[in-house]
């Protein structure tokens, strides 16, 4: 995988959570307006704050496995990704916790 | 104080003040939430094991910045504080922009 990894493992946390969108019918991935009114103000805030502490150096990412392809203000496409992704999942796994629920009470 | 823990416990806070202070959504009554992020956490020790992995992690911290604290595996303890901050505001958000009505309870206005 190589500089590939840090993306494959975000791909893997991707499509692990996607049967949560149809066997619990999470309806994550199907309201992708509301999603994205979820995710858009994770990857500014917390992607502001990336970008510093990579100018700071308090962290770096291994060039092994990262592309080395990053976004004007110096934020890498793979944190990019983990902003969006790891966040999608904590969605797609509460509305499947919720679904869930619904099922043992029978509603 | 190391910069990853204090600013992580502070993120934490600043997402709590957000939702009990302003967007009001009720999801820290909400057992879902609590059982969501129990599953969270449990996922997060492979993906971020493998992320942490000595010697060979993808994300490289500079070890004044870390608590020093690394548990379970090699994770530095601090980012399940982080994570903590970064999906509850999320969900939070996600609960917001929901119909009104469904997303919680009806509201008690004081």
């Amino acid at each position: 995988m190589g500089k590939y990894e840090y993306l494959a493992l975000l791909g893997a946390c991707v499509l692990i959570t996607l049967p949560l969108e149809f066997v619990f019918r999470a309806r994550v991935w199907r309201r992708p307006r509301r999603a994205l009114r979820a995710l858009v103000p994770v990857v500014v805030v917390f992607g502001i704050w990336d970008v510093i502490a990579i100018a700071l150096g308090h962290w770096e990412f291994n060039p092994r496995f990262v592309t080395g392809v990053t976004l004007p203000p110096g934020l890498p496409i793979e944190e990019l990704a983990f902003f969006l992704v790891i966040p999608l999942c904590g969605l797609l796994t509460y509305e499947a916790i919720k679904t869930l629920m619904r099922w043992f009470r029978g509603t | 104080m190391p910069a990853y823990p204090v600013f992580s416990v502070l993120a934490a806070l600043a997402v709590i003040a957000l939702e009990l202070l302003w967007l009001r959504t009720g999801i820290f009554r909400r057992s879902a939430y609590w059982i969501a992020m129990v599953v969270v956490f449990a996922f997060m020790i492979p993906v971020d094991g493998w992320m942490s992995k000595v010697p060979d992690p993808i994300v490289i911290y500079d070890p004044s910045v870390l608590s020093g604290l690394r548990f379970p595996i090699d994770i530095p303890t601090e980012e399940f504080v982080y994570a903590f901050a970064m999906v509850t505001l999320a969900l939070v958000l996600w609960e917001r922009a929901g119909p009104r009505g469904e997303s919680s309870r009806p509201r008690v206005r004081a």
